[in-house]
């Protein structure tokens, strides 16, 4: 018969294993959830990274959304039409998200208005994407109002031929995030993105994902 | 003896996994590697804490670091829609900002673009800030907006925290 002491040690134990194991329960537990949580939002949102190439040089950007088709959205334009991106289904698109702070999108855009202009009978457009007020509130109208001038000052100033929407803010999320401005995306006829771009890089590399674009 | 060494190694053993799954919770589960660093382009430096004269105006010099390879729009961009830097401290905190002095920013040229001439900040930077400061201790809160760039690509405008310490006898 055991002593009252080793009784007790046993019991003890007995308790702190019980516990310990609760613990590695509810770690375990919590590790799959997160786990989980961690992969639905991963599917769920787009992301891009900088690849670096094997044989040196400059990062490619590559975008989870390569291949796939590119997310749809309803964005007004500057007059407060609604333009939508399935509107241009048949045609290969180039989305620009850019801003006016942004000083390389501002260098690109001669870029992107004379390649429009020169693929336009071949059935390609470009869209513009307006990501202009980042870290406004949504109630800071004046704020807003302002932005939109300054998104129309330079939309005149440069006669953009092409449609320009604004608040790209609203679908960053679906694009990757667009932590970087410019960002670009070449979309075929078929809706689906074939190549991207981030930063400013040069007219050649723009003009050659708008050919890819079109032949894809 | 034998039975209590049995659950002692027991409760080790438990122990020992516990810690290995806890760790499970610290480790990001799959995250790709990335080419770039997410990095926080400009950080306050110092002062955290600073000692004033109640209701005297008093000069702290705020202290800035951007990181490398990035700048920032100035205080006075060349152009009207470019993004300034600026400070700020909201009302209410205890202590008013009757006026920030900036540096004056480097000329740059955009590789890609040498015509186009930039007034920014890069490095680290001082701004020098004029308060007025009731009685008391005061957490105060300032505000950094800035927009920073690299030769290539830029970043959305930011909103950073200052946070300082302002002793006023």
């Amino acid at each position: 018969m055991k002593s009252f002491p080793a009784r007790r040690n046993t019991i003890v134990l007995t308790a702190v294993v019980l516990i310990l194991a609760v613990f590695v329960w509810a770690g375990w537990a919590n590790w799959e959830f997160r786990k989980q949580a961690a992969e639905k939002l991963r599917a769920e949102a787009a992301h891009g990274e900088l690849a670096l190439s094997p044989a040196g040089g400059m990062p490619q950007f590559v975008t989870s959304l390569m291949g796939k088709p590119a997310p749809a959205f309803t964005l007004a334009d500057l007059s407060g039409k609604k333009v939508t991106l399935e509107s241009y289904r048949g045609k290969a698109v180039l989305i620009n998200f850019w801003a006016t702070w942004c000083a390389p999108c501002r260098l690109e855009t001669p870029w992107l208005i004379e390649l429009r202009n020169k693929y336009a009978a071949e059935g390609f457009e470009v869209l513009g994407v307006d990501t202009e007020g980042d870290d406004l509130q949504k109630s800071d109208t004046a704020g807003w109002a302002k932005n939109k001038a300054a998104v129309g000052n330079f939309v005149a100033e440069m006669k953009v031929p092409y449609p320009v929407v604004m608040d790209g803010d609203s679908i960053s999320r679906e694009y990757g995030g667009l932590d970087d401005l410019p960002a670009s995306f070449f979309v075929d006829r078929k809706g689906t993105v074939v190549a991207a771009q981030v930063g400013l890089t040069s007219e050649s590399d723009i003009e050659g994902n708008i050919k890819k674009a079109l032949t894809e | 003896m034998v039975e209590m060494r049995k659950l002692l190694l027991a409760a080790a053993a438990v122990l020992l996994f516990g810690a290995c799954a806890a760790q499970g919770q610290v480790f990001s589960s799959g995250s790709p590697n990335r080419a770039i660093a997410k990095v926080d382009p400009v950080q306050y430096m110092f002062p955290a804490q600073v000692s004033v004269t109640a209701g005297k105006q008093s000069t702290v010099g705020l202290h800035f670091r951007i990181a490398p390879g990035l700048h920032i729009n100035s205080h006075t961009p060349r152009d009207e829609f470019l993004i300034p830097t600026t400070f700020t401290i909201p009302d209410g905190s205890g202590v008013r900002l009757d006026s920030a002095i900036y540096p004056a920013g480097v000329v740059m040229a955009l590789q890609a673009d040498p015509a186009t001439k930039l007034s920014v900040y890069t490095g680290e930077f001082t701004i020098q800030a004029r308060i007025v400061a009731t009685p008391g201790n005061h957490a105060v809160e300032g505000k950094l907006r800035y927009q920073a760039c690299d030769q290539s690509q830029c970043l959305p405008p930011k909103t950073i925290t200052v946070a300082i310490d302002v002793m006023a006898k």
